[in-house]
């Protein structure tokens, strides 16, 4: 897939998150405010984080596929302490969701969660994708379906 | 796949014996080589072994096999090896290479170490702070590596509807158990109150759900049953020692609580080793984070899921305040990674080596014969390792 990034740029924004070749169709995507996860193009099973083969059937034809965003959270922490990162300073404690994404079971994206307070984030809630700018660079979050109560 | 019960190693290999330096929860002005090099020319020393007695080396990468050989004057290895922790894959690596004749006898060490990741106070020291980082850094949305215990630790919560206290018991439990190890970091006795009160780090778990970071060393030595009977202390057999690992490995993608290492551990300890928990004399489940205490109660079969923690009140000796299964079997009484120090396992089987051969002083066992240690997480490190003596 050709990008309108240059590799060099595309692995400097993310090296801090672990880049490599078999991510960098999922972080490019992040350019363009798409969630991309990798999805077989023999037996149509979505996994992530990407691997360059389909854990399922070993088929090499994997591609970074559209996701909605749309899902149920799973996981859920609020950090009270943390890496430093731009914008985040833990005085609110930071939440972070692992979401069931709906488009197949089992199959989770880990973002944090903005647009509500903490006390109304709780898990099995349904989130919908939304983005933000972290240091320019856009950053996947989930919201909470219907906003704040 | 079937769970294979083969296992030609079953008793062939031992323990001699096993050292440590005792940990400490601040920074000590040693490095890592200077702390295993104490532990390890200690526990030579203790064994009468010379270092032309050894010929084979093993331990995490923090401290290289090379270096502590040139440092310890070791002359001639025909093996060594620096593989991850926690520390059942360096017992597991050192006595396949017994058994299987690469080597004779092995110096195993482990050096637990105020890392500049881990603590603040530690990141401030300049010597600390130029060693290789141990962990990425930078960003906050993901549950990589410890933050994923705090994300099951939750969804454990919300899941069998667990009151925090219950995982107090395990914190107190191993507070409780250090007041009677000299070489624990933390020895303060802790109440309830304590546990609940304590700073929230990454929400649900706090400070005391936590192993402390400290400074210091175990050594162990591995060879032949044949050899360790020759040396002063009673061999303590390797029964049986597997690792465990599912496919859904990586902390966000795991199945359920129902369904990774630990449970793969489990089922092989148990096809391989001839005993299981009713047989054995104390226990050493690891407790980096108290959710995965809970969790193996469960996972090896004491009690139901979601119910170690009903399981450890109803099997709680209020006298000394802390865990007697079955009013018989101590938990972790060395203190474990939460009070004795986070050791990654190394002192968890120290105190396991020492108990099974009547070292252990005012903490010793009676009798102890049969023990197992479940070592390890949820993602990419669950083990297990069933000792036994004569």
């Amino acid at each position: 897939m050709s990008r309108s990034i240059s590799d060099s740029d595309l692995v400097s924004t993310f090296a801090h998150l672990g880049i490599d070749r078999d991510s960098a169709a999922h972080y490019a995507g992040r350019l363009e405010h798409l969630l991309l996860i990798n999805r077989c193009g023999e037996c149509s099973t979505y996994h992530h984080p990407p691997r360059p083969m389909c854990p399922k059937c070993w088929s090499t034809d994997v591609a970074a596929t559209e996701v909605t965003g749309d899902g149920v959270i799973d996981l859920l922490i609020f950090l009270h302490q943390g890496p430093q990162a731009p914008g985040v300073d833990y005085s609110t404690p930071y939440p972070v969701a692992s979401v069931a994404l709906d488009e197949q079971a089992g199959l989770r994206f880990t973002a944090t969660v903005i647009g509500s307070p903490n006390e109304e984030i709780a898990i099995g809630q349904r989130v919908t994708l939304d983005w933000f700018d972290r240091a320019g660079v856009p950053t996947p979050a989930f919201r909470l379906v219907g906003g704040a109560a | 796949m079937s769970t294979s019960s083969r296992n030609p190693m079953k008793d062939q290999v031992a323990f001699a014996g096993a050292a440590t330096t005792g940990f400490s929860a601040h920074n000590t002005d040693r490095t890592p080589l200077s702390l295993a090099a104490e532990a390890c020319s200690k526990l030579l020393r203790e064994c009468g072994l010379k270092a032309s007695d050894i010929d084979g080396i093993c331990g995490p990468s923090s401290v290289s096999a090379g270096d502590l050989q040139n440092t310890l004057g070791i002359p001639e290895l025909t093996w060594w090896s620096n593989p991850p922790i926690p520390f059942v894959n360096q017992v597991i690596q050192a006595a396949s290479a017994v058994h299987a004749g690469v080597c004779d006898t092995v110096l195993v060490y482990h050096v637990p170490y105020r890392h500049a990741f881990f603590t603040a106070s530690a990141l401030r020291d300049p010597f600390r702070r130029v060693m290789p980082a141990i962990a990425p850094g930078g960003n906050p949305d993901t549950m990589w590596g410890p933050i994923g215990y705090t994300a099951w630790a939750s969804r454990y919560i919300h899941e069998y509807n667990v009151p925090k206290e219950r995982f107090g018991l395990v914190a107190i439990n191993d507070r409780s158990n250090a007041q009677d190890n000299p070489g624990a970091a933390m020895r303060e006795p802790m109440t309830m109150d304590d546990y609940m009160s304590a700073r929230m780090v990454r929400w649900p778990l706090c400070l005391l759900d936590m192993d402390v970071p400290v400074d210091g060393a175990d050594a162990f030595i591995i060879t032949t049953t044949e050899r360790a009977r020759d040396l002063p202390f009673s061999p303590v057999m390797i029964n049986a020692a597997v690792l465990g690992m599912v496919d859904a490995n990586v902390e966000d993608q795991t199945v359920s609580l129902e369904h990774h290492g630990h449970h793969v551990v489990a089922k092989a300890l148990k096809a391989k080793s001839d005993f299981w928990i009713d047989d054995i004399d104390v226990y050493f489940p690891y407790d980096g984070f108290t959710i995965i205490t809970l969790n193996w109660l469960e996972n090896i079969g004491f009690c139901g899921r979601g119910e170690a923690g009903d399981f450890l009140a109803a099997n709680w000796d209020a006298e000394k305040n802390r865990i007697l299964i079955n009013g018989r079997i101590p938990v972790n009484p060395h203190g474990g990674a939460l009070s004795e120090g986070g050791s990654q396992g190394s002192g968890h089987i120290r105190e396991a080596i020492h108990q099974l051969q009547g070292r252990a002083g005012v903490r010793q066992v009676a009798n102890a014969r049969r023990t197992m240690v479940t070592a390890g997480g949820f993602f990419y490190n669950a083990q297990g390792l069933a000792l036994h003596r004569d």
